[in-house]
């Protein structure tokens, strides 16, 4: 068995967060101001009012979205809203029906009166433009095969006009489509996105273009912080994130280190 | 002459999308609705043209004994998949979630989970202040792994204000531009599409 | 131990195992995934799409107008025959002309309107101080333009405004870096959080 730099790399990485997370150690993180912004945007929405929750990721990313969309559909729920979900990723579907259900049923919410699931349509673009003209001619049945009128829910709701924003959880560009195809209907756009997708976004956050962000797993820990929750999905993973952070600072600085050192006696 | 007939019904289609976008006249409506839900029947049928495309190569690689154990594998997922569905359904508590939720998504996601070693890996061996440009990368780099970082003290009052500063104005500046450029991109394309200059989406042969 | 828990962390130790090196474990839980994803999206995509949207209107309901699509999606399935494969370029057609046709308006609308509208901003703030956001917003965008104009080769005032650019760049690059790893290390920590709580029960 050859090991190699690498992998010692890998193995120092490794034992660093299992001992971390083995700690139990949780930290409390401050609350920025985007994430703020996400828990007042929900916090206007009046109580009743309908949001799309649309499921716009893979499973590859779920460690890192699912602590994001309990946080955002916990607030949901205490706030009154009614959820209909669905996906424009076929990996989705099966995520967020799982996630509605468990998350709705730790408020005593009934399905078809206070939550939906309309489940997927491929081609997001048409999915997304054929919804803003009706929702019901797009999903005629929910992802249960019920008719789309036998839902209580959803007695009213025909297009984007009915529904009072789109969150979008998306590890993708799947938000960049609701806003450039759902902006047409003028459907305010917020969304829960991974740490990788932030920067991607922002130029829409700041064009107004966008409602509000959370993004990443620290995103969900400070709003599960907002929510009044502790031992939440994001929270337990912090001082696991920042041992991450601080042991790839290292690397970094070791390597430069090794590389003027080389680059000197070279010269 | 159907490599014309196809231009012609991308044409014929790319004006109707584009001009509906113009009318609020009913019949627009119903023109639009009609050709976005044929738009995503046919996307369903590319979607299986795709899957009967991978039991093909799969069946003919096993046939042929070339890594028979995992193609068999495959195959045998693939197999199992719809069966469950067919017989228990897609609710909840149902085989085919079950599948969905202990094999299928926790497998995604450790080899998604794979980058973070292969990122640190790369942090060590490939991140270097070579140059200018190089520098400011790694400088702007460190910055915001640092202010997401838990640091005790004075540090943690400004460093997040800094990032935060860093990624709000320059940083959404680049990708501000990127995105326009994207944009024109994009917009000249597809309407070269739409005139039939940009022909690559027919293939090859006659 | 829950019987799921113990099959997910098999596999998921299994894909770890490709950190050594590639091996027959790794490989046969990769084939055993592309399996399983493919075939999951094959039920996801009849049930939600080819059912609900032409089978049960077409078929049950009669709306004979969804032939139309019907036809079209079969035609896809030419492409297996030789001598009839020219079909498939048809319903190709409408999906890429469908595309491209509801794009332009997208495009130039809100991600090039819209993001050019928003960074003309007020230089001056209301007191007459200049506004260094708004500042650097407006020098990053116009630089990092000049940067991908290829029209021209890069050569004095162009040639400083895309120096300008590239650094511009730089900390946009440097910046998703850093939410990268973060990103990468949040995935990683999920599936550690899954090995040590509902695998190995090692942590509550």
């Amino acid at each position: 068995m050859r090991l190699q730099t690498r992998h010692w790399v890998f193995a120092s990485l490794f034992v660093l967060i299992a001992v971390v997370m083995a700690s139990g150690i949780r930290l409390s993180v401050p609350v920025s101001p985007e994430t703020q912004r996400m828990y007042d945007f929900i916090d206007s929405l009046p109580a009743g009012a309908v949001v799309l929750l649309s499921f716009d990721h893979e499973a590859s990313s779920l460690p890192e979205i699912q602590p994001i969309t309990r946080a955002l559909l916990r607030h949901c729920f205490e706030h009154d809203l009614r959820p209909v979900g669905l996906a424009l990723l076929a990996e989705g579907t099966a995520i967020g029906y799982r996630l509605m259900q468990t998350t709705a049923r730790e408020y005593g919410k009934e399905y078809g009166i206070d939550y939906a699931y309309l489940g997927f349509k491929p081609q997001y673009v048409a999915a997304i433009l054929s919804m803003g003209e009706s929702i019901s001619a797009t999903f005629p049945q929910d992802y249960l095969g019920r008719p789309y009128d036998s839902l209580a829910l959803l007695h009213g709701v025909e297009n984007y006009d009915d529904v009072a924003a789109v969150l979008s959880i998306a590890d993708g560009s799947f938000t960049t489509h609701w806003m450039e195809y759902g902006g047409r209907y003028g459907v305010p756009v917020i969304a829960g996105v991974t740490a990788a997708m932030v920067t991607t976004y922002d130029p829409y956050l700041a064009s107004g273009q966008m409602q509000a962000m959370v993004g990443g797993l620290r995103g969900a820990a400070e709003y599960e912080k907002l929510l009044g929750r502790k031992g939440g999905g994001g929270a337990r993973g912090m001082l696991a994130q920042s041992a991450a952070h601080l042991y790839v600072i290292l690397l970094i600085i070791l390597g430069n280190v090794a590389y003027f050192i080389k680059r000197r006696r070279s010269a | 002459m159907d490599r014309k007939i196809a231009l012609v019904a991308c044409f014929a289609f790319g004006v109707v999308m584009f001009a509906q976008y113009f009318s609020a006249h009913p019949v627009a409506h119903q023109v639009n609705q009609a050709v976005l839900e044929y738009w995503q029947i046919i996307f369903a049928f590319a979607l299986v043209l795709g899957v009967v495309g991978f039991c093909q190569t799969n069946v003919t690689q096993v046939r042929k004994g070339h890594d028979r154990p995992y193609r068999m594998a495959a195959l045998a997922g693939f197999v199992a998949m719809p069966l469950l569905a067919t017989f228990w359904g897609i609710k909840a508590g149902s085989p085919f979630l079950w599948m969905f939720e202990n094999v299928q998504a926790p497998m995604q996601s450790t080899v998604f989970a794979l980058l973070a070693f292969f990122v640190a890996s790369a942090s060590f061996r490939g991140f270097r202040a070579r140059s200018v440009p190089a520098t400011i990368l790694l400088a702007s780099a460190l910055l915001i792994l640092l202010s997401r970082t838990w640091i005790p003290g004075s540090m943690s009052n400004w460093l997040p204000d800094a990032a935060d500063w860093i990624r709000n104005n320059p940083s959404m500046a680049a990708r501000r531009a990127i995105l326009i450029g994207i944009g024109l991109g994009s917009l000249t394309t597809s309407l070269r599409v739409i005139v039939g200059i940009e022909r690559t989406w027919l293939g090859g042969g006659k | 131990m829950e019987i799921g828990a113990v099959i997910a962390g098999l596999f998921t130790l299994a894909i770890l195992t490709f950190l050594y090196r590639d091996n027959p474990v790794y490989k046969m839980a990769e084939s055993l995934l592309i399996g399983v994803s493919i075939g999951y999206v094959l039920v996801i995509t009849w049930s939600s799409t080819l059912v609900d949207l032409l089978f049960e209107p077409l078929f049950a309901q009669g709306a004979l107008s969804l032939t139309l699509p019907l036809l079209l999606g079969l035609m896809m399935f030419s492409r297996f025959h030789h001598r009839m494969s020219f079909l498939s370029r048809i319903p190709i057609a409408v999906m890429i002309g469908s595309g491209a046709g509801v794009a332009i308006p997208a495009m130039l609308e809100q991600r090039t309107l819209k993001q050019m509208s928003a960074t003309v901003m007020p230089l001056l703030t209301t007191s007459g101080r200049p506004d260094p956001a708004a500042i650097v917003i407006l020098a990053g965008v116009l630089t990092t333009l000049c940067y991908f104009y290829f029209s021209r080769e890069h050569k004095g005032m162009l040639g400083v405004a895309a120096k300008i650019g590239t650094y511009f760049l730089m900390i946009f690059f440097g910046t998703t870096f850093g939410y990268t790893v973060m990103s990468r290390m949040s995935t990683f920590i999920g599936r550690m959080e899954f090995l040590l709580t509902d695998f190995l029960r090692l942590t509550g």
